[in-house]
């Protein structure tokens, strides 16, 4: 009876977990690369996936996933090639449980990368490219120009592309600015886009902090990598707080060791000794003097 | 015959001559040679001098701490050799530049516990051994309970550091407070003084012993651990000088941990990699900061619990719930 009982529980367990599947909306899913896969973007693919994914998913085609509750599944199994490239596009972007979200860790190009580096492990996998759109075969090789406008507190970007040998500027594409900071990109402003000119003002905050002499690493990126490829671009610029804090360790404390110590502690330490020092001096002193009289007398 | 010797004569004359000329010949080769020889050899001399003086060729570019790619002349380099005295110079000096802090929000924490797994995987800890600890909280009887994640608070003011007898338990530059386990005499006096029950001792031997054995002593990790002396959290100070967020805050799947540099005044959520200003991100969500009345002025803030993102079992009795 209580046999039966276990199984039962396992089979209601194994029921729900079959039914908690990962939906995708069909617009999501019917999401294609913007690039054909070849082999060298499966080489890059590769690269970032060694980066993000093996350290749980293990290498393709060998099962050895790290053994989590729900095991990953392994990037050449049957489950994993079911997903259409859209679907797998957004699995990554959006992350579920234990699965993390890659959407501010990769760019949408790697993410393709990676797509293209399984579905080199799926022989039956024939691919179909999105249709290139109408800005994307206007503005390719977009390059980007930094500059920092004192006068109006604005940091402003120029977008160009080349077409053929001359540089027009690029309207109406989105653009991102961020701060490098130690651990990750702070975004400045929201993403905004192009005018006719190719240009885009951002409001920079005026309490940013930056280096000792202000200067802060920025970067701006094009956020529509499907219709213009990557680009990005970086420059220093003196736009921030200068920032020349003290070490934490400069002021001194009571941390037990002498260079650090409070001046007015050593000072009160060394009085205290001295007095108790030079009592002890007076004391002996004045018993040497008690001798030499009693020895004068004796004479 | 005289024909002949006419004919030889000239020919002696002729071989004669042959040689003289060859004599010269050679003189003049040799010093054709020989001023071909020198003019290629100062040209590979003088192509050797450029390449040696030329800027750039005996320059290389290293970015520094503070982000900027300088050049360096490779004279000036010096190989770092990964020992026993350079660990523990790194790790007293700290980073310089930054003052490390960390923001917990409480709203988001459902125990998955998977920060002190890391963290324990990290330091070479026993699975009962906590630098980083969740628990379970609640404030009166008629309020919710949460899951509080309490690591070191790394107080710019620590006690710990005031009563350490021997210089163990020290402060660094950037803020994180260190213990070195080979100064350690296991006195405990820091147990005493820390608030937050925020350190450990080796009442055993550490569980890596055997395996750690010949690893020269990396004081920002606490590895080899010692038997009879004091560990703590450590912020993942080796991690921190990579540049790469510390062990908890990037292992946690709930979005709890943010770490960042008040230098800054920025901090990046070890979940999804999003940085906020840290100032905006305490301002807004009401950050606080435990037994700030002490003045340890610790460096780790909280988030309030508000808006649970889980429900608790049983309300009731937070610890059946688990």
């Amino acid at each position: 009876m209580k046999r039966y009982f276990i199984l039962l529980i396992i089979v209601r367990f194994s029921l729900q977990l079959s039914a908690q599947e990962w939906v995708v909306a069909p617009a999501d899913a019917a999401l294609k690369s913007p690039f054909a896969f070849t082999d060298s973007t499966r080489k890059a693919g590769e690269a970032i996936y060694v980066a993000n994914c093996k350290s749980c998913h293990g290498d393709p085609g060998k099962n050895n996933a790290i053994q989590l509750v729900p095991i990953p599944p392994d990037a050449a199994s049957v489950k994993m090639q079911a997903n259409t490239d859209g679907a797998m596009h957004y699995k990554l972007i959006q992350g579920r449980g234990p699965m993390p979200s890659f959407k501010n860790t990769l760019s949408s190009t790697d993410l393709w990368r990676v797509i293209s580096f399984m579905r080199g492990y799926n022989p039956k996998y024939v691919q179909e490219v999105a249709l290139p759109t109408i800005a994307g075969a206007a503005a390719q090789n977009v390059s980007i120009k930094l500059d920092w406008n004192k006068a109006s507190g604005q940091v402003e970007a120029s977008l160009t592309s080349l077409k053929g040998q001359v540089s027009q500027p690029v309207a109406g594409a989105e653009v991102k600015l961020f701060a490098k900071r130690y651990f990750g990109n702070l975004p400045v402003d929201e993403a905004r886009k192009s005018d006719a000119a190719g240009k885009v003002a951002f409001n920079f905050p005026k309490d940013l902090p930056g280096d000792s002499i202000g200067n802060v690493q920025l970067i701006v990126k094009l956020t529509d990598e499907v219709a213009y490829g990557e680009a990005s671009a970086e420059a220093t610029l003196a736009v921030g707080v200068p920032t020349n804090r003290p070490a934490l360790t400069a002021p001194r404390a009571m941390w037990g060791v002498l260079a650090k110590a409070p001046i007015w502690l050593i000072f009160a330490y060394l009085l205290a000794v001295l007095t108790a020092w030079g009592f002890i001096a007076y004391v002996i002193s004045q018993i040497k003097a008690i001798y030499r009289a009693g020895s004068k007398e004796q004479l | 015959m005289s024909q002949n010797s006419k004919d030889a004569s000239p020919d002696h004359g002729n071989l004669e001559h042959g040689s003289t000329n060859s004599r010269r010949d050679f003189f003049k080769n040799f010093g054709l040679f020989g001023a071909v020889a020198a003019a290629g050899g100062a040209a590979i001399y003088s192509g050797y001098n450029y390449e040696e003086t030329k800027p750039g060729a005996n320059f290389v570019r290293v970015l520094t701490a503070d982000n900027r790619i300088i050049e360096v002349p490779k004279e000036g380099f010096k190989d770092i050799k990964v020992d026993l005295n350079q660990l523990q110079k790194q790790g007293r000096e700290g980073l310089k530049g930054h003052r490390f802090v960390m923001v917990i929000d409480l709203a988001k924490c459902r125990n998955a516990r998977k920060c002190i797994t890391a963290c324990q995987g990290a330091h070479h800890l026993r699975p009962h051994e906590y630098h980083i600890n969740t628990l379970v909280m609640q404030e009166s009887e008629h309020t919710a309970p949460y899951f509080m994640p309490k690591p070191c608070q790394h107080c710019d003011n620590p006690p710990c550091v005031a009563v350490c007898p021997v210089d163990a338990t020290f402060k660094r530059q950037d803020g994180i407070v260190l213990i070195d386990n080979e100064r350690c005499i296991g006195c405990r006096f820091c147990i005493a003084a820390c608030p937050y029950s925020a350190r450990l001792f080796h009442w055993e031997e550490p569980l890596m012993a055997e395996a750690d054995k010949g690893t020269p002593y990396n004081v920002e990790l606490n590895v080899p651990q010692r038997k009879g002396t004091i560990s703590k959290c450590l912020f993942s100070s080796d991690r921190l000088r990579e540049g790469k967020l510390p062990y908890c805050v990037s292992a946690c799947p709930n979005g709890v941990y943010y770490f960042g540099d008040e230098n800054q005044d920025s901090v990046t959520n070890g979940t999804t990699k999003e940085t906020f200003r840290l100032s905006e991100l305490l301002k807004v969500n009401a950050g606080y900061q435990l037994m700030p009345e002490l003045g340890t002025k610790p460096r780790v803030y909280y988030l309030p619990a508000k808006n649970r993102l889980f429900e608790f079992k049983d309300d009731k009795d937070p610890v059946k719930s688990i």
